[in-house]
């Protein structure tokens, strides 16, 4: 398995956890008030991703340091550019569909948290489509 | 997704043990990771023009002596 492979499956369990974090937050703070929890709840969340992927991150480098600095080759290039482009409908098809639901039900505190879901989800689905692509054929 | 894969065999695996060359040292050698040498060797990976022609000069051979068209002659209109 190559370094952006690892690095690509560090950050998709990540990512998963801290997005489960994230919906469990918005859930439990929406119960307790009775509404929609506000944006404030995602503050938790952000700090988490960015300490828990530094310090993934940080791990993977000090165990595989020359890989860690190697530059992407021909296929890993081609593989992160295909998975971005998924990764882009998977955001467009739920920032969409947030607007729609803001639309209909004019709750703003919930097409943010529906967008940064998107966020979440699109960002997972990029690091699992680069797993797959390196799996078969690019 | 649900595109057809290029017409195109190699021999690199063949001549890489002829060589007795490690995958990673071939992937160090024109400039790839042993992962992408995996993948072409599998045929899950088509190189660029650049990489075919790098792997070639490490053989000592030419290109199409290690990459091989395989679609049936007449396939593709020629241009006039």
């Amino acid at each position: 398995m190559s370094f952006r492979i690892k690095s690509a499956l560090a950050m998709a369990v990540v990512m998963a956890a801290t997005g489960t974090f994230y919906l469990f937050s918005v859930v439990e703070a929406s119960r307790a008030i009775g509404h929609t929890a506000p944006p404030a709840v995602a503050v938790a969340y952000v700090l988490a991703v960015i300490v828990v992927s530094i310090i993934v991150q940080t791990a993977l480098a000090l165990i595989w340091p020359r890989d860690a600095n190697a530059r992407a080759d021909e296929r890993e290039r081609a593989m992160q550019t295909t998975a971005g482009n998924w990764a882009g409908w998977v955001l467009s098809v739920g920032a969409v569909g947030a607007l729609g639901h803001y639309w209909v039900n004019g709750d703003g505190n919930m097409l943010f948290h529906l967008v940064l879901a998107s966020l979440i989800v699109a960002q997972t689905a990029e690091y699992a489509s680069q797993i797959f692509l390196d799996r078969t054929r690019l | 997704m649900g595109r057809k894969p290029p017409p195109i065999d190699n021999r690199v695996r063949a001549f890489r043990e002829r060589e007795g060359i490690s995958q990673a040292a071939l992937g160090e050698a024109i400039g790839v990771t042993r992962q992408t040498v995996i993948a072409i060797e599998q045929g899950r990976y088509s190189p660029s023009l650049e990489s075919a022609f790098r792997i070639s000069r490490v053989f000592g051979v030419g290109v199409e002596d290690i990459f091989v068209w395989t679609e049936a002659p007449g396939g593709a209109p020629r241009l006039k």
